[in-house]
């Protein structure tokens, strides 16, 4: 069998068609995406009487044309942003009004999804393929029903999954970040959400651990160490392990087959803990490059039998 | 929670964009932080005056019309490497760069020769300034001259060689954390002893310099009238140094291919930049490496302008000269941070200065295969190499598979650098490996725009124009211009000792061997049912 995974895109549209497309191109059996799916920046486009206004990439543009408008969008899509039309009076409101910030991000994250899945209902085939998503630390609770309620994707955080023979566990929550984001909690509480997903798998040589966290100072976890107001410290060139001390201990304790990880976008890598084969292909989703990873798992012989990180 | 912003410093009231908590919102590598690594890495002190020593190569040749016109021409690398860097941030510099923009055997052989094989001679060239700015003029301030003769010898350049490797791959394995902390009080100490040397020199007369020199050369090396048989010496080799001026054009300009040894770097720290998101991220990240390598062009100036006021031109350039041609009363290189320390008779003194100038050797000398270790990971992850290539102790997280294809070569190399002359000459080569390597890059930048149009048009990079164009792409066409410049001279004009058959051999060998090393792990994966072809490939969108 043939997985691909990626991970992290962070609301980039055309890693989410790439995803979409990723099975056809890598004659892949099955899909996974590792959480973080939503966006992190909503950039507001300024509606006027008949011009539009929005700054991207540096650039303050004056727009009058909604094919120009349209482009613009489109661009800001493939970014991992969120394009916002909005009035000068709306604008002046979400600068006032606690709280309005975050409910029109969470509007254009769901309006966004909708769109998403819909095309994820032509693009798998009407579900011939199968697709599998979960959440990310960076992934409110709003989008859990969004991904529940679509036909042809299924929404596994939190679950064990059997798939055709192998079992797979999916957990988007990480261990504390400096950013106090939505899914995650402390060590010992990650432990115990751990043991309650792995006691539902009846075979560990069969098992894939699909955990948005890497496992601690593996190699998958090095981030830039950051200093107190959130700047790199010297220079970006102090890396440190940033990973879960609970997910590395359930993988030297059960030793699935595969282990699969996001979270950390610049720590790519691979890695051999005992007997399972642990990786994070990274994420480089505002290149509108899909970083993932093509694995072949045989069940006869419950091992992966080829792996490839790949740039798509 | 959600904050807004107005990030691009449009300078409008209203946000441009909003911001909600999420991992990774970092900011940038500040300027400041920037600044320090291109300076260190376009070192002024290990390799820019190490570089001037060869100025009688090129004897119409002006250093300060050199310096300048390089710095202009180097700038243009850092927009082009700007563009790059804010187009596709924090991703593995040039290897990911040619590999997304040209193709992954394309990056693979220009980075692994680039990044990793031509290291192995920065070791021993490294080890050479360790050699002739420390351990030598130390040796010989304290006394201890034989013990300073056997580092000029075979085995000591061998012995001094083999330190340098040891302490880069000490650096390495201890992690980068304390190290980068050393950096900049080495920066900060480095500094201050080039101040002290300003001092020093603006505060004695040429006259002075010389009693001095006499005097001190006298009681270190017991040699009689150190200036009058230096003078003498550049007579009896037929060389006269140009007097000093900003003029010279044609000749200054083949003297820029020599300097590209220590301005050519001010781009080292480019895959260290953190999240880009807009134009204030293009103009902090040209900030960082414009600042830092028009700082080095000032110091040199300044370096040159003391030169020219306090030891005076033609001595400076005839010490140099007579130094290459063997023919020097003064045993060791003369370097000019020792004799400027001579101005102050007291041994204590000119060996702290000394020791403190050394400062801006081991400010940088940890970086040396930290690029390496990088470049040989992510050829593992990609599989290229063999997994254990990207291997590290369990323990101490030392990279130890990595480490070791650095330093054995390295080893290897030093040891044909200490004891077959010849390859001591081939020094311009680290350079010209490692330009090449900018060169494909900056045919990537040109043609960015057209190979990648929707990652162009989202860049703050396609933003910056002159007269409707872009700037990056035609930055990146005279980085073209100013590399094949150089290639030419390198390949073409034996005064940079480039163009010998055993330096062509010798750089030729390091591109075969990359291109073998592609082929056969293509095959090899090949059989194990593994298409290397396809980690570049793009995934089709619609």
């Amino acid at each position: 069998m043939r997985v691909f995974f990626a991970t992290d895109i962070h609301g980039s549209e055309v890693c989410w068609k790439k995803f979409l497309n990723s099975a056809a191109f890598y004659k892949a059996d099955l899909v996974i995406l590792g959480g973080d799916l939503t966006g992190k920046v909503m950039v507001p486009i300024v509606v006027r009487s008949g011009s539009f206004d929005v700054t991207f990439a540096g650039e303050a543009l004056h727009l009058e044309t909604e094919e120009e408008v349209r482009a613009i969008e489109s661009q800001i899509r493939n970014r991992g942003f969120y394009p916002t039309r909005i009035s000068p009076d709306e604008l002046s409101t979400l600068n006032e009004e606690d709280g309005s910030i975050d409910r029109r991000f969470t509007s254009e994250m769901i309006h966004t999804l909708d769109r998403w899945l819909d095309m994820a209902d032509s693009k798998l085939d009407a579900g011939k393929i199968p697709c599998y998503l979960n959440g990310g630390n960076d992934d409110t609770f709003d989008i859990d029903n969004v991904i529940e309620a679509a036909p042809h994707v299924n929404f596994t955080e939190g679950k064990v999954v059997e798939l055709d023979g192998f079992y797979l566990a999916s957990m988007g929550y990480t261990n504390p970040t400096p950013w106090d984001t939505f899914r995650e909690e402390s060590e010992p509480d990650l432990a115990k959400r751990i043991e309650s997903l792995t006691n539902q798998i009846p075979d560990m040589g069969r098992a894939i651990f699909n955990f948005h966290a890497p496992p601690y100072n593996s190699g998958l976890d090095e981030a830039p160490a950051l200093d107190e107001t959130l700047r790199p410290k010297h220079g970006g060139a102090v890396m440190e392990p940033v990973g879960s001390k609970a997910v590395a201990d359930a993988i030297t304790k059960h030793q699935p087959m595969l282990s699969v990880h996001g979270h950390i976008h610049e720590s790519r890598g691979i890695k051999k803990m005992g007997r399972t084969l642990a990786l994070n292909p990274g994420s480089v989703y505002t290149d509108g490059v899909l970083q993932g990873a093509v694995i072949d798992l045989n069940e006869k012989k419950k091992k992966v039998t080829r792996y490839i990180l790949v740039n798509g | 929670m959600a904050i807004k912003e107005d990030s691009e410093g449009a300078g409008g009231e209203a946000p441009t964009l909003f911001l909600r908590k999420a991992t990774g919102l970092v900011r940038g590598w500040s300027v400041r932080d920037a600044i320090i690594y291109a300076c260190l890495s376009t070192n002024i002190i290990t390799l820019g005056i190490y570089e001037f020593s060869f100025n009688s190569f090129i004897p119409k040749g002006q250093l300060l019309t050199a310096v300048l016109i390089s710095g202009v021409w180097v700038s243009f690398l850092v927009i082009a490497y700007t563009g790059l860097i804010v187009t596709i941030p924090r991703a593995g510099g040039d290897y990911v760069w040619q590999s997304r923009i040209l193709g992954g055997p394309v990056g693979f052989v220009f980075a692994t020769t680039g990044w990793w094989f031509i290291l192995w001679l920065w070791a021993p060239i490294y080890g050479t300034v360790l050699n002739v700015e420390l351990f030598q003029p130390v040796l010989y301030t304290i006394g201890a001259k034989g013990l300073a003769s056997y580092f000029g010898s075979h085995n000591g350049t061998m012995t001094i060689c083999l330190i340098t490797i040891a302490l880069a791959g000490c650096f390495v394995s201890l992690g980068m954390s304390s190290y980068a902390k050393m950096q900049k009080w080495c920066f900060a100490g480095g500094m201050v002893g080039f101040v002290v040397i300003v001092i020093l020199l603006l505060t004695h007369s040429h006259g002075s310099f010389v009693s001095s020199l006499n005097l001190e050369a006298h009681k270190i090396f017991g040699i009689n009238n150190a200036y009058g048989s230096t003078q003498k010496a550049a007579a009896s080799i037929s060389y006269a140094a140009p007097a000093f001026g900003l003029n010279a054009f044609g000749a200054s300009m083949l003297l820029v291919p020599m300097l590209m040894f220590y301005l050519l770097w001010p781009n080292w720290g480019s895959t260290l930049y953190g999240e880009v998101r807009g134009a204030n991220d293009f103009k902090r990240v040209f900030a960082g490496m414009f600042t830092g390598l028009w700082l080095t062009v000032g110091l040199s100036v300044v370096f040159l302008l003391l030169m020219l006021k306090t030891f005076g031109w033609s001595f400076y350039n005839n010490a140099n000269a007579v130094f290459w041609a063997g023919k020097a009363s003064i045993p060791i290189w003369p370097y000019p941070m020792m004799m400027a320390g001579w101005l102050v008779h007291n041994a204590a003194f000119q060996v702290i200065l000394l020791l403190v100038m050394s400062l801006w050797f081991f400010g940088w000398v940890g970086t040396l295969f930290l690029s390496s270790t990088r470049v040989i990971f992510a050829a593992a992850f990609d599989r290229v190499l063999p997994d254990a290539a990207a291997s590290v102790s369990e323990k101490r997280k030392v990279p130890m598979a990595s480490l070791f294809l650095m330093l054995l070569p390295a080893v290897a190399l030093s040891a044909v650098y200490s004891y077959w002359v010849n390859f001591a000459t081939y020094t311009l080569d680290a350079t010209l490996v490692i330009a090449v390597t900018y060169l494909v890059s900056a045919f990537a930048v040109v043609i960015l725009p057209w190979r990648k149009p929707e990652l162009w048009a989202s860049s703050a990079a396609s933003k910056f124009k002159i007269f409707g164009i872009p700037i990056v792409p035609v930055a990146g066409l005279l980085t073209m211009g100013l590399i094949i410049y150089n290639l030419i001279e390198w390949l073409s004009n034996s005064a940079y000792g480039v163009n010998n058959r055993g330096s062509l051999v010798f750089m030729a060998l390091l591109y075969v061997l990359a291109i073998v090393l592609y082929v056969v792990a293509r095959l090899v994966r090949k059989s194990q049912g593994i298409d290397l072809g396809l980690i570049n490939k793009e995934i089709p969108v619609e």
